[in-house]
């Protein structure tokens, strides 16, 4: 703005500068000229009467200014006196523009140029009586040497000129931009500046308004993003094409163990770097989503990588991790169980097909015969009690519960007790069962179901000599049945693991204990059923399970 | 707006990141063809070996360009010149993984093996290069401290079956062939310690500007 402000004021005032100069300078020099012709001719007009009246004396005793100069031409145009140079060395005058006037009308005048263009000579003529002319002449500058005179002089002007426009452009500029500078641009509509430019203004302010209504909505989508991801239980890592974290939310770096404050800007391999990572995210960073299973610290998470695209380039990529440790402990249990459930069914139906083939072959002596069905006849039993027990399980775990009703548990115990008699006799355990007559809220079948298999498993794993007592007591509200026993105890660390299916102690899959695996994993679930609380406390010199019904009528009196 | 000269650092860390992953893989990889007996993880340790090398190259390279076209000062020299120490050791630790793969080799089925306290040397070792790694990954001055205090406890296991071993030759000398094997390459795990406490040192040196750590009041 300055410069372009400088540049026209500089030209316009080079250029009125020259213009005014060439004008003035002529007209000045016009009346100058004018002047001095008028002049020129009264002179020569008084000269011409003195020399009529003096003669040549006159003339020779005249001073006359350099720039003038008298001529007396002859009626022939020859020339009879000069001032300046010799009259015999200067040709005829008849011809000359001046002369040839004053014969016609008295006086005649006449202007010429110097050859160098420089001098402009002014004649004035005027006829004598005597039929000669009497001229004067005065040299005077021209016009253009004027000019040429002027030349330097109008170069300074003309450089003050620019120097002026300079300084002024200067402060135009300063005084119009000044109220542009103080412009608010934060409160464009608010001020009071050149009307101007008040459509620009209102268009600014417009659309600041405009952006800071998309920045609101934009911080507020974020924020809901943020909100969402913040509480996933699944971890979500953003990344740009090259795996540069853009966002990573909470559950992302618990999943990973990571502990720092900021992971922005930080690169993927920052977090983590296990092979199998890096080769599914090499994998998504071509375009290719992958996912695979990683161990970290022991957990298991479930990893999905999967690039964001737009036709074929590949924009950013998308991590998600979840917690599958549980899962993949199930997954274990349930393959455990299968193979164990296999492993039970197998063995007895093998024995079964042996001694079936031994007999069917004739290879069987007759008196072996009645033991072969025993055994087989056993280990039907065995089957059947396992098949009756799975099923047992299978519906105690599909929550199929038969209708509930008041369950003496002391009558209850004493049946179970007495079931398990003649075994409890064969491997000289005493029974016992103690306590008051306490009712629950429950199902007959499977509550009995549970005290036998606590009781079996009491007899089973006891002592000879020992005992196995069932004993019941009221605690407050609750109810609280416990089977205690004198046996061999259940090391610590198998405490947790004796109420899974078909786990025992004693790994050798000894056929000398009998049972079929399940029954504690039945009590579990019972208990569950029942919302009774399952206890265990055992050492080396016996074993105790507390089973504790919580009490009806305090769940009454709650409500 | 951020400058390519921290774009370009940004890369060397992460080509960092990679190549300390790729220490970890090669020896996990090393220490299971050792003690599973397993050959599959020899030649996986080969193949990443190979990928170690190559990245040492790379690494050094864009070191070197750094340095000339860039001529950083204070902290991005510092870090710079600790990567190209760091990429040393590294491929240090690749070539001996690869060792302890080879030798594994000639030990499959060996019993020496379960009598000694390898599997605990190679469990320290694997603790210590991750923590070294993890201690340059978080720019953790901490853990780097923590892992140069750590290789004396991977110097006593070595001294430790140094001594089994030499009671195992002594107790039958039928196995002492292996019990050699067994030595070089607890020998080699000892110096993979080394290597990672030099990791270590040199991230103590990228971000104080010293390689000493003070090791007063940390117990490994």
């Amino acid at each position: 703005m300055k410069r372009r402000l400088f540049l026209s004021s500089a030209i316009l005032a080079a250029f009125a500068v020259i213009l005014t100069s060439i004008l003035v300078t002529g007209a000045v020099h016009q009346i100058f000229q004018t002047s001095m012709k008028r002049e020129v001719a009264a002179e020569a007009t008084y000269l011409c009467a003195g020399f009529e009246e003096y003669g040549a004396d006159y003339l020779n005793r005249l001073h006359l200014k350099h720039d003038h100069r008298i001529t007396i031409i002859d009626p022939q145009g020859v020339v009879q006196f000069d001032s300046k140079g010799k009259p015999e060395t200067m040709e005829n005058h008849r011809d000359r523009p001046e002369v040839q006037n004053a014969w016609q009308s008295g006086s005649g005048e006449a202007s010429r140029v110097s050859a160098t263009l420089r001098e402009e000579t002014y004649y004035y003529a005027i006829l004598m009586q005597d039929g000669s002319v009497f001229r004067l002449a005065s040299s005077t500058q021209s016009l253009l040497a004027a000019y040429d005179d002027l030349f330097w002089l109008v170069v300074l002007i003309v450089l003050f000129g620019c120097g002026l426009a300079a300084l002024l452009s200067m402060l135009f500029t300063r005084t119009i931009v000044k109220p542009l500078h103080r412009i608010d641009l934060d409160a464009p509509e608010k001020n009071a500046s050149y009307e101007e430019i008040a459509p620009l203004l209102s268009r600014i302010q417009h659309q600041k308004h405009q952006i800071s209504l998309q920045r609101q909505e934009l911080d507020h989508q974020r924020l809901q993003f943020a909100a969402l991801t913040e509480h996933m239980n699944e971890g979500l890592i953003v990344l740009d094409r090259e795996g540069t974290v853009l966002s990573c939310n909470k559950s992302a770096l618990r999943l990973l163990s990571i502990h720092l404050s900021s992971t922005v800007g930080l690169h993927m391999l920052s977090l983590h770097r296990g092979q199998r990572f890096r080769d599914a995210l090499q994998q998504a960073m071509q375009g290719e989503s992958a996912a695979d299973v990683l161990e970290l610290d022991g957990r298991y998470c479930q990893c999905f990588i999967s690039p964001v695209r737009e036709e074929e380039t590949v924009l950013g990529i998308m991590v998600i991790l979840m917690d599958v440790t549980e899962r993949q402990e199930r997954e274990k249990l349930r393959r455990e169980f299968t193979a164990n459930v296999s492993h039970e069914l197998k063995t007895p139906l093998t024995a079964i097909s042996g001694y079936a083939e031994l007999m069917m072959n004739g290879v069987a002596r007759p008196e072996d015969v009645p033991e072969f069905s025993h055994s087989i006849y056993e280990e039907s039993q065995r089957l059947i009690a396992l098949v009756r027990d799975l099923m047992f399980l299978s519906r105690l775990e599909e929550g199929l519960a038969p209708p509930r009703e008041r369950v003496n548990l002391l009558t209850l115990s004493q049946r179970v007790a007495a079931a398990l008699d003649s075994k409890a006799k064969r491997v000289s355990v005493s029974v016992s069962v103690t306590g008051e007559a306490l009712e629950v809220d429950g199902i007959s079948s499977v509550l009995q179901e549970m005290l036998y298999n606590l009781l079996d498993n009491a007899i089973q794993y006891n002592r000879p000599g020992g005992s196995a007592t069932i004993s019941l007591r009221q605690e407050g509200e609750d109810v609280l049945l416990q089977v205690s026993d004198t046996g061999i105890g259940i090391p610590k660390t198998e405490q947790s693991r004796i109420f899974e299916r078909f786990y025992r102690v004693d790994k050798s899959h000894n056929r000398t204990i009998e049972g079929t695996g399940l029954g504690l994993a039945i009590v579990k679930h019972g208990a569950a059923l029942h919302h009774a609380q399952l206890e265990l406390q055992s050492d080396a010199h016996g074993t105790c399970f507390t089973l504790r019904f919580f009490g009806a009528e305090s769940s009454n009196t709650t409500i | 707006m951020r400058n390519r000269f921290d774009k370009q650092l940004d890369t060397l860390h992460t080509s960092l990141i990679h190549m300390g992953a790729l220490c970890e893989d090669i020896i996990a990889n090393a220490a299971k063809a050792l003690l599973d007996g397993d050959e599959l993880f020899c030649q996986k340790a080969v193949v990443i070996e190979d990928e170690i090398n190559l990245l040492e190259r790379d690494i050094e390279q864009m070191c070197v360009r750094l340095l000339l076209h860039e001529q950083p000062v204070a902290r991005d020299l510092r870090r710079i010149t600790a990567a190209q120490k760091m990429i040393t050791d590294m491929e240090r630790i690749g070539d001996q993984g690869l060792d302890i793969a080879e030798l594994s080799k000639f030990m499959l089925g060996s019993p020496v093996k379960s009598d000694i306290h390898i599997a605990d040397m190679a469990r320290a070792t694997i603790k210590m290069v991750t923590d070294s790694i993890d201690s340059f990954v978080h720019s953790d001055l901490e853990e780097a401290i923590a892992v140069i205090a750590y290789d004396d406890v991977v110097d006593d296991l070595f001294d430790k079956i140094k001594k089994e071993l030499v009671d195992q030759i002594l107790k039958d000398n039928r196995m002492a062939g292996d019990c050699l094997d067994l030595l070089m390459i607890a020998k080699y795990f000892e110096r993979i310690g080394d290597h990672a406490q030099n990791i270590a040192e040199w991230v103590h040196y990228s971000l104080t500007g010293s390689r000493d750590a003070d090791l007063s009041g940390i117990s490994p």
